[in-house]
């Protein structure tokens, strides 16, 4: 055996000149992070913005189509940069580390990827400019879309390129990581022993591969419609609007599984590591991960129950939106037998990761009823879907990736976070979003349209806005504190052991923080190699 | 299997043949039967997944020298995995089946519905009745200032100015199209939505049985005044609504409102 030399510098030692020309995955990953929660951030800022408006009824704080921009950038900037990027950044970070790989499959293509993002940033702070808002809905829908102009739709083309260029940069990370995998894998880690982690993240990416194409095609043809008066959705001239609405759904209905299956792969990883036991149902987990990916596909409608589709059209896609919800069932179930008989350590990755899935479970259940027709057409388009997709994505997702951020802190960079912050941030969040996306599903049932910049002054509504505003403040202060335990832990934390959760995934065999060509030899990998086994050694 | 699923099928479709005879408006009647199965099965659900969640929690702690490690041989079962496979699955099939079944009829207008052409622009709602009297539900216009006090701007005689007249315990079925841009029908106390699509017509039914005033909102994003496209029914008894609608009553002639199409809205000016 040769005996390596190895760098010992950490992998994020580099001249701002090398990050920005890197091709390595793990810069690459962290630069997609940070720009994820930057724009996490500001897209948090906004809806604070638009909460304190909704405190009570009338015209507040803020001009109606700057409530709509908010709201408009809000949605885009929370599903694109956040709920898509952030697991791009995982998926960057940690995927060749996982399967004992140097780097990605195409480094330079991945660098590209990133670019794009970031163009597609610039773009996304252009609409900041006054007279450049973008006040069409993260949805876009036509005619409204085509309509340019302060009342209408603000600047379509922005809307329009921020699609394209996210839309680039997600096909150029899917051709990649799933090339990675499929070809870099160390010998020994096959398709039933690989971290469930990388199967969401994958299922996720062949849904970004499949489904993206079928967005950026409708926004082109909305941008063509808007400049150039063609008339694809203009019915005057003999368009259709809901042909939009079914290219758009139908990859950005798969798209909340790209969101969520990473997520779900986060909570496998956390939970058996610290629960100090084997994931239960190893197998029934990875298929049902590939099982979502594919019916997801199956259900675009549900977003169209009123849109004046053929009721037939309704019928079959709610029982495929209902199938949905057996294999995301049996994954809820399998995290909780594998807390059976386990050891719990209640570290803060563990209670974001505990906390996504009983709040997932609300979000799952709530989202049943909207895949039923009869139900959805009370409270279609109302703050009820508002609700269920922040439980979703508000709090199964973004307590998903918080708890990845927890989790592999030490590994990234090399120290513990602080541990009493990181569990106090836990329960300011969870008690501040319940109140906020609860008080949405309550306000919801009793009929409260969504996007409303005003409402009526109806006393049981103004109560549960007040509510959600309070909620949203703590929520607010829960995730400052998430971040201010992250970078305290980064800058003066304790030094990490290299697997300080004794996990026995490939990544952890590192040093922490990681040198920069990862493993300086490929790394052996037992014949019995399971990433979700206890680490024996 | 067959049989049960025929079961199944037979017993939802029963169950939603019952109709209560002094609810206030239909189909909410329906909605709220499976609102209230849901409810339950999801009650339920979360009690089944939370409870045992909980008690794991607490019992499986992490001990020093005691639970270090968890228990390495429980990796699955197939038997239990099978089992919270299946029993989600019919419970997935019966809300479908159920909910289909409930569908069928909240879609089907009685036959001796009374038929009301709505249609959406932006942003306010025109009534047309059968015998040609129009009603224009528009709380924004473009001459309008946009600063009205909280209790006015959702107030008929405040920013709003006519009500849409609707006869109490008539079925009434809605034609729906739109001027400009989609707009969503949401009749509040009824709890049934459907869009206002340009170039296409959709319909939806609704019965409001006791006299008094209802909401209408717009439930799909229409732009700048989105949150002000309203309409306020007043329901009536059948005579007083016979007599309106013939124009008798003084007071409730048809005010005439301008209304702007989409294309050649000041909406800059509205806010400006």
């Amino acid at each position: 055996m040769r005996e390596a030399l190895p760098a010992h510098k950490p992998w994020f030692a580099a001249s701002l000149w090398e990050w920005i020309f890197t091709t390595d995955h793990k810069k690459i990953g962290i630069m997609y992070g940070v720009t994820s929660t930057v724009f996490f951030i500001v897209a948090g800022l906004m809806a604070l913005g638009m909460r304190l408006e909704l405190f009570s009824p009338g015209a507040q704080y803020l001009k109606p189509e700057t409530y709509n921009w908010f709201l408009t950038v809000h949605g885009a900037v929370i599903l694109l940069w956040w709920a898509i990027g952030i697991w791009a950044s995982f998926a960057n970070f940690l995927i060749p580390l996982m399967i004992g790989a140097r780097d990605v499959a195409f480094p330079r293509l991945n660098a590209l990827g990133y670019w794009m993002f970031f163009a597609a940033s610039v773009i996304a702070l252009l609409t900041f400019i006054p007279g450049n808002h973008i006040m069409t809905m993260w949805t876009g829908y036509p005619p409204l879309a085509t309509m340019q102009g302060v009342g209408f739709a603000g600047t379509t083309a922005l809307f329009v390129f921020i699609w394209h260029l996210t839309g680039f940069a997600s096909i150029a990370g899917a051709v990649n990581f799933i090339t990675t995998v499929v070809a870099m894998r160390q010998p020994g880690i096959g398709f039933f022993n690989l971290n469930l982690f990388i199967h969401g993240i994958i299922a996720a990416n062949v849904i970004q591969l499949l489904g993206v194409p079928s967005v950026a095609g409708a926004v082109t043809m909305l941008f063509l419609d808007t400049y150039l008066k063609t008339s694809f959705f203009d019915p005057a001239r003999g368009g259709d609007p809901v042909l939009y609405q079914n290219l758009f759904w139908f990859y950005s209905h798969p798209a909340v599984y790209v969101m969520v299956l990473p997520a779900f792969g986060v909570i496998s990883e956390v939970v058996s590591a610290l629960a100090r036991k084997p994931i239960f149902g190893y197998r029934s987990m990875v298929i049902a991960i590939w099982a979502i990916a594919l019916v997801g596909f199956t259900v675009w409608t549900h977003h169209m129950f009123v849109s004046g589709i053929p009721d037939w059209v309704k019928i079959i896609m709610s029982y495929t939106t209902l199938l949905i919800a057996v294999p995301t069932g049996i994954k809820i179930f399998n995290w909780v037998a594998t807390l059976y008989r386990s050891a719990i350590q209640y570290r803060t990755p563990m209670l974001y990761a505990l906390g996504a899935i009983l709040m997932f479970l609300i979000g799952g259940l709530t989202g049943i009823p909207l895949g039923i027709p009869a139900f959805d057409v009370a409270v279609h388009d109302s703050y009820f879907v508002v609700g269920h997709f922040h439980y979703v994505l508000g709090m199964a997702v973004t307590l998903s990736a918080f708890a990845g951020f927890f989790y592999w802190w030490p590994k990234i960079t090399g120290r513990m976070y602080p541990e009493g912050l990181g569990k106090l941030s836990f329960w300011v969040v969870i008690v501040g979003s319940n109140l906020l996306y609860f008080a949405q599903l309550i306000i919801g049932i009793w009929g409260m349209p969504r996007r409303y910049y005003d409402y009526p002054p109806i006393d049981s509504w103004i109560e549960l806005h007040q509510l959600q505003t309070y909620g949203a403040f703590i929520l607010a202060f829960g995730i400052l504190l998430a971040l201010t335990a992250l970078i305290k832990g980064a800058i003066s934390g304790e030094k990490a052991p290299d697997n300080p959760w004794m996990s026995n995934s490939l990544e952890w065999r590192l040093p922490s923080p990681p040198p920069p060509h990862n493993f300086e030899e490929p790394p052996k990998v037992e014949e019995d190699y399971c990433p979700h086994g206890y680490c024996k050694f | 299997m067959r049989r049960l699923l025929g079961l199944l099928l037979l017993s939802a479709f029963a169950f939603a043949g019952e109709v209560n005879a002094d609810v206030i408006a239909r189909p909410y009647d329906l909605w709220e039967l499976i609102y209230k199965i849901w409810l339950f099965i999801a009650v339920v659900i979360y009690a089944v997944v939370a409870i045992p969640s909980l008690y794991f929690m607490i019992k499986y702690r992490f001990k020093p020298g005691e639970r270090e490690v968890g228990d390495q041989e429980h990796e699955g079962h197939w038997g239990l995995e099978a089992l919270w496979t299946i029993v989600p699955l019919i419970i997935v099939l019966y809300l479908a089946t159920h909910g289909f079944a409930i569908f069928t009829q909240m879609r089907k207008p009685p036959e001796n519905a009374l038929e009301l052409k709505v249609t959406g622009f932006a942003w306010g709602w025109m009534f047309q009745y059968p015998n040609g009297k129009m009603v224009v539900a528009s709380a924004i216009r473009d001459t309008e200032d946009k600063k009205c006090k909280p209790e006015d701007c959702y107030r008929v005689d405040g920013a709003l100015q006519q009500y849409a007249y609707i006869p109490a315990g008539v079925p009434i079925k809605v034609l729906l199209t739109s001027q400009d841009v989609v707009h969503s029908f949401y009749v509040r106390a009824a709890g049934v939505t459907q869009d206002a699509v340009p170039g296409r017509t959709t319909y939806l039914w609704f019965q409001i049985n006791k006299p008094g005033e209802y909401w209408v909102f717009c439930r799909e994003y229409c732009g700048q005044w989105h949150s002000r496209m309203f309409a306020k029914l007043k329901v009536v008894p059948k005579e007083e609504f016979d007599k309106w609608l013939k124009g008798e009553v003084a007071g409730f002639e048809n005010k005439t409102v301008k209304v702007v199409k989409a294309k050649e809205n000041k909406a800059q000016e509205v806010v400006r």
